[in-house]
């Protein structure tokens, strides 16, 4: 029979069952195993006591956009150790662990990621996912698994949609800032034309096209325009080189102002070119531009007056936040950055939201207890509404005025 | 090398050491020390761009080099031992595997050894947890499927094919467009299980689009070309938004059911029913490739790979061929592709990179191009790896210094080991040949001209 | 046309872009030249130019930015030091990646795949030690300052500089491979290896001085490049595979030919972008990619290193 081939082949088979048999029993000795997995790591100091859950976080923290997933995770293990050690809660009757998964923001890895979360049954909550697209694939198993995941990052207003009553966001969601951005610029700056920009990226084209569609109604003349980045910052082909024949072409638009939605270090090339092009009209980006890294990248000279919102308050000014900077600083050896504040505010929620329960905690109480929490975090009040978008959804201006981005004030009290 | 051998009456004294580490044995060691060195640095701390420094010093300058020194020198001892007494160590191998060997010989042996791989394929997974589960379908059963596909093309036929990813992304697309989640609608809504067969002939068609213009031209020049394509591909998918979603991405694609006459499933979002659909595929695709390779196709396939001239001489139609070989490649890339947009039920182009083509690449190459239980093995290899250590991190490795490992093996294994591990006899020989000056080994070397092949 | 009411600014805008590819491309084409090798990893001899540059001018530069002699000096200083590093990683590539390989007549196939292995780990492993960011050099002085006006375009500070340098190291290429003795060497061999090596020519040391070469001019514009767009661990990929492009629009093997693909190709780039959106950019460079070589394999200038340069 042709169909077992010859001998050779067979010579191969038993190679290939010799090489299975030894991934089979490596697989075996971890898959019983899986459960106790993760780098957990318990916070510093016992004031707790009792059972130990885990909080969980979802986002990227190895490939291209790891470093976004960075300054998560060390918020959401700084907000753990506070709490194992009393200072935020005061003594909580249980111990918490932490469990980051890494899903490199990519929605083929997070269900993985995810399987990898829900396997663990210490886990009572999920920080996360951090990424939109991740977001997209993984909320369904999380959903089907009952367990509550709060993220502080994924902005995609469809998420909200599916009915999921585990899905919580702490930010304001790309219905809000890009709106609030077009009425900015029509009504606060009372421009005309808007040169929008957005660098390929999911979280971008869905900002975009909400403001696109704001600014038509207000009436601005919207010339829209996709100059692939390099996502995030850090991986990612994007062509530096595209934004000098960009800037000519919008210079040459006549447009009154530019938009950009995207990361800093692409808006700097872009505010460098438009500046050598000679463009005078208003620059303002998102909230992923909110950052001094924008002003070194750029040159302080082109930096100056540029404008950038964020669904987010400024918290290194928040005198209450002092303590939380430091803190990251210590344990991450390095600043909080975009969205940390938010990870730490959702953190927190989700343990007091574990602490009304007392020390019997389920997975599924934690749900309900989400859908009633007001707490005061950091960067806003913690409050959900019903189909888990946070209530309340401010989003600031900030200005490069030196230095540094300094926060003018929420765009519904500068438009007037 | 050109290094003069020392002549065995070389004094030991200063200028008698000097002499010999200029020697073949001594830049052996040193060769063996200077790779060490590098895996130091590759599993040491990480800098930034603050202090660049900081990741170099931290590797070398810390007592752990010592371990890895100590180690490069056992490497170079260990390898020494094995050449001295490698025709020993050989008469060894041979009679340890002469009993198995034998026992293979008989058909029936053969026969019970695919049915307990086949039993074991199917009831270990019973065992494993959730997470192992979503494992053995996304990361290890998809990526052995396409592993099989690109054997057929870089392993059979010999054609360097980088932008193998394009018809993985095509596959997906068909599947979110026939079932219609993308924003354009079809005609008529399908189930995905019906998206099967448009699923393979998109790719197909793709994959003749791709190759009838390109495949003419030279290896080398072929890969970049099709490097090009699958970049083209990912941008179109990324700027096309109103079309495919682009970055941002479509979701709600519905997983596979089933109603045929009183046959009614639906696979959910649970792993162990996809992975045993996912299976049938692979069990299928490992059926028809096995037949394919040694089929007058697959010997034509291989007269390419080896000498294109010589097999053009003999009648064989180079174009034909070449863009069937482009086309079962791809519509095994295709079906993966609906596969996984189905099972995940999410699709985005920002999934689509290049980096990905040439993981695919790599899980071929490592297996052994042109050996199929190698391009099995050699992907559920390698993509089991990461998962491991993920759970159990090991000595100084980060998940994302992954593909500095993968590149590192690479180029290691061209070096060492071009066959692959489990490779195919034939294009073991090839390659011994070609070391001995006989033969080229494969269909790109010769004039240089890109247009024309050799 | 589309592009006819901005046309001077693109067509400058296009020149500069176009002699980094130049640059990029000799890599390519000296290598092409010798060994009928992609050398796949030549964006990360580029993308080591860069980091060195970005190493060397932070040292250099303080708060405060650099003046008249001092400027220079720094520019100098960074395009030293990306040659210097180019150079380094492509000596290395060839003596790791490709020199084993040559030993056991491997398959060209194998060259192509180690260098891909190469590329690789080189990105990644520089990826690892420098920091996943991007990062900006500092200025050595204001690159936007108009120095004149060419038909109504402005010339940037910036774009002189490039055009400065890359003719210098044109020139000084240019007569290295005609008259020294190097030169006549990568001829000999870009012509036919064998007799080369029987009439004399160290074929290892000839192979491995032209890796360096072209390591020199990519580290170089790797340096260039990053000065305005910044450096990140994957800035070879796009530029590298552009060059490649270029290099074979020109005439793969091709010295002159590798020149003027990169210039032609910078400009119908920019053209282009006026003409279509900016995401469509890197599609209008790999549409001329697979053109060519269906049409006009041989490229513009067609002839080889051998037999022109």
């Amino acid at each position: 029979m042709r169909i077992l081939g010859s001998p050779r082949g067979a010579r191969r088979a038993l190679r290939s069952v010799a090489v299975a048999a030894a991934g089979a029993v490596a697989l075996a000795a971890c898959g019983s195993s899986g459960s106790n997995s993760g780098s957990s790591s318990s916070g510093g100091g016992s004031t707790s006591s009792g059972p130990t859950y885990t909080i969980a976080y979802e986002g990227p923290l190895s490939g291209g956009n790891s470093q976004l997933g960075i300054y998560q995770k060390f918020a959401v293990q700084l907000a753990i150790n506070n709490a194992n050690a009393g200072t935020t809660f005061g003594k909580l009757p249980f111990k918490l662990k932490f469990l980051p998964e890494d899903d490199q923001g990519s929605g083929t890895q997070a269900p993985t990621a995810a399987q990898a979360v829900i396997g663990d049954n210490s886990v009572m909550a999920v920080v996360g996912p951090a990424f939109s697209g991740a977001s997209k694939a993984a909320d369904p198993l999380y959903n089907q698994a009952g367990i509550a995941i709060v993220t502080p990052s994924a902005t995609d207003p469809t998420l909200q949609t599916h009915g999921w009553n585990n899905f919580f966001r702490v930010v304001a969601d790309d219905n809000a800032q890009g709106p609030a951005d077009a009425d900015y610029l029509a009504k606060g700056l009372k421009v005309s034309s808007v040169y929008a920009i957005d660098d390929a990226s999911a979280y971008a084209q869905g900002l975009v096209g909400a403001f696109d569609t704001q600014a038509t109604s207000d009436g601005l003349k919207v010339t829209h325009e996709t100059a692939p980045g390099t996502t995030q910052c850090q991986a990612g082909t994007g062509n530096v080189q595209q934004y000098g024949a960009l800037a000519t072409k919008i210079k040459s638009s006549g447009a009154q102002s530019v938009f950009y939605a995207g990361y800093y270090c692409d808006f700097a090339l872009v505010a460098k070119a438009l500046n050598g092009a000679g463009f005078t009209g208003k620059l303002l980006s998102d909230d992923g531009s909110e950052s001094d890294s924008f002003v070194t990248q750029a040159g302080s000279s082109v930096a100056q007056g540029v404008l950038a919102s964020c669904a987010c308050q400024d918290i290194t000014k928040n005198s209450a936040a002092a303590s939380f900077v430091s803190g990251y600083k210590k344990l991450a050896n390095g600043d909080p950055g975009l969205y940390s504040g938010e990870a730490y505010d959702a953190t927190n929620a989700i343990i007091s939201v574990m602490k009304g329960i007392g020390s019997n905690v389920t997975r599924s109480a934690v749900i309900s207890g989400l859908h009633s929490v007001n707490y005061q975090g950091l960067t806003k009040t913690i409050q959900f509404q019903s189909n888990g978008n946070i209530s309340g959804t401010a989003v600031y201006i900030y200005k490069v005025e030196g230095a540094h981005m300094v926060q003018l004030g929420a765009v519904t009290s500068l438009i007037g | 090398m050109s290094a003069a051998t020392v002549p065995a009456s070389a004094g030991r004294g200063p200028a008698g050491w000097w002499a010999w580490a200029r020697g073949v044995e001594g830049r052996r060691l040193v060769a063996w020390i200077l790779s060490l060195l590098v895996l130091a640095v590759m599993t040491g701390p990480s800098g930034n761009n603050g202090s660049p420094t900081t990741g170099f010093t931290g590797s070398l300058l810390h007592p752990r080099v010592l371990v890895f020194v100590a180690l490069g020198v056992a490497g170079w001892a260990l390898s020494a031992l094995r050449r001295s007494q490698g025709e020993r160590l050989r008469r060894l191998n041979r009679s340890i595997l002469a009993l198995p060997q034998r026992a293979v010989a008989d058909r029936r042996n053969r026969l019970l050894v695919y049915l307990v791989v086949l039993g074991v394929a199917i009831a270990y997974p019973l065992t494993l947890s959730g997470f192992w589960q979503q494992v053995l379908v996304d990361q290890i059963g998809i990526f052995v499927l396409l592993a099989m596909g690109l054997n057929v093309v870089v392993g059979y036929a010999g054609l360097l094919d980088l932008g193998y990813i394009a018809f993985y992304a095509i596959g997906a697309y068909s599947g979110a467009y026939w079932t219609g989640s993308l924003p354009v609608h079809p005609p008529f809504h399908l189930n995905p299980f019906w998206v099967i067969p448009l699923a393979i002939a998109a790719a197909m068609l793709a994959g003749l689009v791709l190759g009838a213009p390109t495949l003419r031209l030279r290896g080398d020049y072929l890969a970049i070309v099709t490097l090009g394509f699958g970049e083209i591909i990912q941008i179109a998918a990324t700027n096309l938004q109103s079309v495919t979603g682009g970055a941002e991405g479509v979701s709600g694609i519905p997983h596979f059911s089933v109603h045929v006459g009183g046959l009614h499933y639906a696979w959910k979002l649970s792993n162990l029913p996809y992975y045993y659909l996912l299976l049938a595929f692979v069990v299928i695709a490992l059926i028809a490739f096995h037949f394919l390779a040694d089929s007058r196709v697959g010997r034509a396939f291989t007269a390419i790979r080896e000498d294109e001239v010589a097999a053009e001489a003999v009648g064989i139609n180079l174009l034909k061929y070449k863009v069937m070989a482009f086309a079962i490649g791809a519509s095994t890339s295709g079906v993966a592709g609906l596969l996984s947009a189905s099972k995940i039920s999410f699709v985005s182009s920002e999934y689509f990179t290049v980096q990905l083509s040439i993981l695919v690449l790599v899980l071929v190459i490592f297996g052994g191009m042109g050996s199929l239980p190698g391009a099995v093995a050699g992907a559920a290899f390698l993509q089991w790896v990461p998962q491991i250590l993920r759970q159990h991190p090991l000595f100084g490795y980060q998940p994302q210094d992954l593909y500095i490992y993968l590149g590192a093996l690479l180029v290691v294994m061209m070096i060492f080991r071009p066959e692959g591990m489990l490779p195919s006899r034939r294009r073991r020989r090839e390659l011994a040949l070609a070391e001995r000056g006989i033969g080229t080994a494969d269909a790109m070397s010769g004039s240089s001209d890109p247009a024309v092949g050799p | 046309m589309c592009f006819t009411h901005n046309f001077w600014n693109l067509t400058v805008q296009g020149l500069s872009d176009g002699f980094l590819y130049a640059l990029i491309a000799l890599g390519y084409t000296l290598v092409y030249g010798v060994l009928q090798l992609i050398n796949f990893a030549h964006s990360e001899v580029f993308m080591s130019g860069g980091f060195a540059g970005y190493f060397v001018l932070n040292t250099l530069i303080g708060p405060r930015p650099p003046h008249g002699a001092g400027s220079v000096g720094t520019v100098v200083a960074g395009i030293a030091a990306g040659a210097a590093a180019g150079g380094a990683v492509a000596f290395l590539l060839e003596r790791v990646a490709y020199r084993p390989l040559r030993r056991r007549n491997a398959p060209r196939l194998a060259f192509l795949i180690s260098a891909i292995g190469a590329s690789f780990f080189l990105y990644n492993l520089a990826g690892k030690e420098f920091g996943r960011n991007s990062v900006s050099i500092p200025e050595p002085f204001n690159l936007s300052t108009r120095v004149f006006s060419l038909f109504g375009a402005e010339v940037q500070t910036y774009e002189v500089l490039i055009a400065v340098s890359a003719v210098v190291m044109l020139v000084l290429l240019d007569r290295l491979v005609a008259t020294t003795r190097l030169g006549r060497g990568i001829r000999a061999v870009a012509q036919d290896a064998d007799t080369a090596a029987l009439m004399g020519v160290d074929i290892d040391r000839v192979i491995s001085n032209t890796f360096v070469i072209g390591g020199l001019l990519g580290g170089a514009a790797g340096f260039l490049f990053g000065l305005s767009s910044g450096v990140v661990y994957t800035m070879g990929f796009t530029p590298g595979l552009k060059a490649f492009t270029a290099a074979v629009l020109g005439g793969i093997g091709n010295i002159r030919g590798a020149v003027v693909g990169g210039l032609v190709l910078g400009v119908v780039e920019n053209w282009g972008v006026s003409c279509v959106q900016s995401s469509w950019r890197d599609v209008i460079a790999f549409g001329i990619l697979v053109l060519v070589l269906m049409f006009r394999p041989t490229g513009i200038l067609g002839e080889r290193l051998g037999r022109s340069a």
